[in-house]
């Protein structure tokens, strides 16, 4: 289990922001925590997957995909806010996220 | 050394960059001439195009169509800019467009092509008991176990990366599919807007006639290499390109290993030759040394 700081909290938020906006082709400053995935950034499974892959290498996580996909079945999410808080729970818990 | 260009093909326009007509624009392509000559060779009046247009989405046989004329259109630029690529490839139907790019059948033909497929398996589409999805987050294996576990009608079709896979199959089987795959834990799973089942065996009793109705047309040498996605040879004669044609209706394609072999072919440098930016998404989820060259960018 990863420890989550401040550090961590911010460089997850600032991963998230420029990879949606240089995917999306829009400004970061236009991106807040209430901006939502799909209907304002055109956003999809794919982006979702390859932010997983980032995040996987950059923490050397140990958790499966389908792990990640049923806690997603569970707790969906739609803004880039609650975006940011399933990725700090995946660096935290791992393959335990679905424990919690 | 890594310095090979390749030309891929999309099939389908999930969604627009809505910077293509700017970049015909700016090349001198007027697109409505290609749309002019699509009516004219099918004797159809075709609507004006808009990135909003709804029957270019959800028309199976239109929304071929216009990816076909983008896909063109998109390649006569690269022409126009004396680009020569080493290889080409068609994501599944994206092999029409991909044959006009190497100069093996015509412009029209290639509309002609596209049509009568659609009107040969239309005796499936019309049923409305098929049909395609994409499920994003499993394996192979896991969408194997799926199936056979709960003897479903379906088959993968196409693998775009390891986790990334098309079925198509029996429509009440593929939604159970993607239900169970859901429940296995899949990031996404999600109908395709298509009524049939390409590449499945439900498509392997029309591959006579298609065959015999590719034969009346006049093929020529590719000017080059296209890599097959149903078995990645390398395609060079007018024969393979007879044999490819049919085999691209009614077998399955792998795109994964088509990228991977092109890859190993030390292509460093691609071009998604269409509307869209779907084959360089793909793309991300395979290992290698290359880059994607957007349209908009030249």
């Amino acid at each position: 289990m990863a420890q989550i700081t401040d550090k961590v909290r911010e460089e997850v938020k600032e991963i998230i922001f420029e990879f949606f906006a240089e995917e999306c082709e829009t400004a970061v400053e236009d991106i807040n925590d209430n901006t939502n995935i799909i209907s304002d950034l055109d956003g999809d499974s794919l982006m979702f997957l390859e932010l997983i892959e980032i995040f996987k290498k950059k923490y050397n996580l140990n958790i499966e995909l389908k792990t990640i996909g049923k806690f997603a079945i569970k707790n969906p999410v739609k803004t880039i806010g609650e975006l940011v808080k399933m990725q700090l729970l995946i660096i935290e818990h791992e393959n335990n996220i679905l424990n919690i | 050394m890594n310095n090979k260009t390749t030309l891929l093909f999309p099939a389908f326009i999930a969604e627009y960059t809505q910077k293509e007509l700017e970049t015909f624009s700016r090349h001198k392509i007027d697109f409505t001439k290609y749309l002019q000559t699509a009516s004219d060779t099918l004797g159809i009046v075709l609507q004006d195009f808009t990135y909003n247009s709804e029957e270019y989405k959800n028309d199976e046989f239109l929304a071929q169509i216009i990816a076909y004329l983008f896909s063109c259109a998109s390649f006569d630029i690269l022409k126009k800019n004396g680009i020569k690529p080493d290889f080409g490839a068609g994501y599944s139907m994206g092999i029409y467009s991909g044959l006009y790019a190497a100069g093996a059948i015509k412009f029209e033909d290639g509309i002609k092509i596209i049509y009568n497929a659609f009107k040969l398996v239309s005796e499936l589409s019309c049923t409305d008991e098929y049909a395609m999805a994409g499920i994003v987050g499993l394996s192979i294996s896991d969408v194997q176990e799926i199936t056979s576990n709960n003897s479903l009608s379906i088959e993968i079709i196409n693998v775009n990366s390891e986790h990334s896979i098309v079925i198509a199959g029996v429509k009440k089987d593929v939604i159970k599919a993607l239900d169970f795959s859901k429940m296995e834990g899949a990031l996404a799973a999600s109908m395709l807007n298509v009524k049939t089942p390409y590449h499945s065996k439900y498509l392997k009793p029309f591959a006579n006639r298609f065959s015999v109705f590719i034969d009346s047309f006049d093929i020529q040498i590719p000017e080059f290499p296209i890599i097959s996605t149903f078995d990645q040879r390398i395609i060079t004669t007018t024969d393979e390109i007879r044999k490819e044609l049919v085999f691209n209706l009614t077998e399955k394609i792998n795109w994964y290993k088509t990228m991977q072999f092109l890859i190993q072919k030390d292509v460093s440098l691609f071009y998604e030759c269409g509307a869209g930016k779907d084959l360089s998404k793909i793309a991300r989820f395979i290992d290698g040394d290359f880059r994607f060259i957007p349209l908009h960018s030249i």
